[in-house]
């Protein structure tokens, strides 16, 4: 796995041949992955036959393309409507919505769209570069470690619902409730399924989406003739091309916050099961809790957007690294992906990088070629697409409602399922009434049975002994970066409240 | 106490509804327990490590709010759970328009029953008016969801009067 500078331009230029398998997919990514329900995997899943029958190179390619356009487009209702496209974009929404509020949606769509692209782009290049090191990330993270990761991602919600951490919290570990839902993975008891036997399999993600996102933000918006305010209105009666030229220029103009929180994306990635979720909402932490302006997060902030976008753009290619060094795919696209070489008789290992180079590092090539052509054929479209927010809330309602309800039917294709997005549309229709983040019961509902499986790991190997989280050097280290990261904000907070404290007194001395 | 003095007064939060969804946790979790009380004792550990974290959250919570209420700042009314009130006979009746919708996509079929449901909710948030609008916007999306889901994505929708009628005449 050495890096060989002839192989890469010689992939580079090769890849871009296939454009006219790279930009169908694009589209396609970009229709699946702005609909709650279609994510990528269901897509590739419903195309199988198609790729089975590619050359594996091409069907790869194909796969690769429809993967990191999907994940792009899952930013556009985020920021359009309030509604994201997967989980990976659920933190878009907390400041792309605000923007779009105030008439800037063409803006924001820019910025998300640049943030995705360099974002993506880079983590591309980076994982080219740094593939074999990066590989051993998953080695070191096993059940104790993970659970501690876990937990992180839910201390984030405290933070992320900086106004209230309380209710962030609560609203976090309830959907950690939730999402222990179903049979244990050691024992098939099963557990809080009020006797349905939809529920055995857990809580379904898609329409937790639906309802706590969709559902919910339609039975609000009722109330007002537009989502834009009056400000709003005027702001995108005056808005043309300028308003992408602005947006592509403010991304570019924060090039070093997309850099860096594209690698918290990729460094996610690689962990197997963690996903574009937890990386977004990571990113979006960190950003806040380095920012010299924490309090403008969640109001419109142009780095609250970045920060996600570029995060789960980041995380796209990381979770094709276990998957091609060791076999292990990162998430749901991925396992299809091996799924499908598998069938051409492709196996995953460090002789893939040996026998088949093209195949190994032919994946990160398209997706680095993808990203290159989609910034050329979705900019553009910025100005029409931001244009669906001045649609009326009488139209906009009954089609949220119709339209993701029926995505929820789709992965399972069980009536329940529907039922099920209703339900947690009363729940986020309920937590966005009274102060509590539909984000964070999403997350927990997301980490529950992830944490839960690698709780029963670790105690089912400690024989019990709960004590066991305590029990590695790199886990405990982790515990102390989780307890800074709940106490530093608040910390950081304080001081910045006592220091213009401070200054306002002294100037009220001056005078 | 004169007019004045009542506008002085800071006006009260309203926090009943604050205390909606923690109650719901809270039954939820205590459900939980109970369903896990036979399952071995791996099993209950990391419910009962993160329910009872929830639950001394929301002790916290109610402590909280029973501060404020004794301090006379928020009293227990439903506030903005419930405000504007004008709005709420017809949310309620989205609502159930919502319900009938998965109630009946199982024999109408997905064309159909988004057909209806569109031209029912736009008629009744817009009051009654631009009906042409409404039938067009609603038929349009109606047969384009059809194209785009069940005959482009090939997504196996309920399938009703319309899609069977379809798959016989192509």
């Amino acid at each position: 796995m050495e890096f060989d500078p002839g192989l890469f331009i010689g992939l580079f230029a090769r890849t871009f041949t296939f454009w006219w398998v790279i930009l169908p997919a694009i589209f396609l990514g970009l229709i699946v992955g702005a609909i709650p329900g279609f994510s990528a995997a269901n897509t590739i899943i419903i195309l199988l036959p198609l790729t089975l029958a590619m050359d594996p190179e091409v069907g790869l390619i194909f796969m690769v393309a429809l993967y990191a356009s999907s994940r792009m487009g899952a930013g556009i209702p985020a920021i359009l409507v309030n509604i994201p496209g997967t989980a990976g974009a659920a933190a878009t929404p907390l400041d792309g919505y605000p923007m779009t509020k105030q008439g800037r949606g063409q803006q924001a769509l820019a910025i998300s769209f640049v943030s995705s692209v360099f974002g993506g782009l880079l983590a591309t290049v980076i994982t080219l570069l740094a593939m074999p090191w990066l590989s051993q990330v998953a080695y070191y993270l096993f059940s104790v470690e993970m659970i501690v990761v876990m937990l992180f991602g839910i201390s984030l919600i405290a933070t992320i619902a900086a106004r209230d951490t309380l209710k962030g919290l609560i609203a976090g570990f309830f959907g950690l409730m939730i999402g222990y839902i179903g049979a244990d993975v050691v024992y098939e008891t099963p557990r809080g399924t009020f006797g349905f036997l939809e529920l055995y399999d857990k809580v379904p993600l898609i329409p937790a989406l639906v309802g706590l996102f969709a559902v919910s933000e339609a039975f609000a918006v009722i109330e007002n003739q537009s989502i834009l305010s009056e400000r709003g209105k005027a702001a995108m009666q005056k808005a043309g091309w300028s308003e992408t030229l602005e947006g592509v220029r403010i991304a570019l103009s924060k090039w070093w916050h997309i850099t860096w929180t594209s690698l918290i994306g990729l460094v996610i990635g690689v962990v197997p099961g963690a996903g574009a979720a937890i990386a977004a909402f990571v990113a979006y932490q960190q950003s806040r809790t380095f920012s010299k302006t924490p309090e403008l997060y969640g109001t419109g902030h142009v780095e609250g957007l970045i920060a996600p976008e570029s995060a789960n753009n980041g995380v796209t290619s990381g979770t094709l690294v276990p998957l091609l060094v060791i076999g292990i795919p990162g998430g749901a696209t991925a396992a299809i992906m091996l799924v499908v070489l598998q069938y051409h008789g492709v196996t995953m290992g460090p002789d893939l990088f040996m026998e088949s180079p093209e195949l190994a590092y032919g994946p990160f090539a398209a997706m680095a070629v993808t990203y290159f052509i989609m910034i050329f054929t979705i900019l553009p479209l910025a100005r029409y697409m931001s244009q669906i927010t001045v649609v009326s809330t009488i139209y906009m309602s009954p089609i949220i409602i119709s339209f993701t309800l029926v995505g929820a039917f789709v992965p399972r294709q069980y009536m329940f399922d529907m039922y099920l997005a209703l339900v947690f549309g009363v729940i986020g229709y309920i937590a966005r009434k009274t102060g509590y983040h539909t984000a964070a019961i999403l997350i927990g509902v997301i980490l529950g049975p992830l944490l839960e499986t690698y709780f029963l790991r670790a105690l089912k190997m400690s024989e019990g002994d709960l004590m066991v989280i305590f029990s590695s050097t790199l886990a405990n280290v982790l515990w102390v970066a989780l307890a800074a990261s709940l106490v530093l904000p608040y910390l950081i907070q304080r001081r910045r409240r006592l220091r213009r404290g401070q200054e306002a007194a002294a100037g009220g001395t001056t005078e | 106490m004169t007019d004045h003095d009542e506008a002085e007064k800071p006006e009260r939060k309203s926090l009943g509804g604050d205390l909606i969804l923690p109650i719901g946790a809270f039954l939820f979790t205590l459900y939980y327990f109970y369903t896990i009380i036979d399952v071995p004792r791996i099993a209950q550990i990391s419910a009962f490590f993160v329910g009872t974290i929830l639950i001394f959250l929301l002790v916290i919570l109610a402590v909280r709010i029973g501060k404020e209420v004794k301090a006379g700042t928020a009293d227990l009314r439903l506030g903005p759970l419930v405000e504007p009130h004008s709005f709420i006979p017809t949310r309620l009746a989205l609502f159930g328009l919502t319900l009938g919708f998965i109630f009946f996509i199982e024999w109408l079929g997905f064309t159909i029953i988004v057909f209806l449901f569109l031209v029912l909710a736009m008629l009744l948030l817009s009051k009654g008016q631009n009906k042409g609008m409404i039938f067009g916007v609603a038929g349009v999306l109606a047969i384009g969801g059809y194209l785009l889901f069940i005959v482009a994505f090939s997504t196996r929708f309920p399938a009703g009067p319309f899609e069977q009628l379809m798959e016989k005449l192509f």
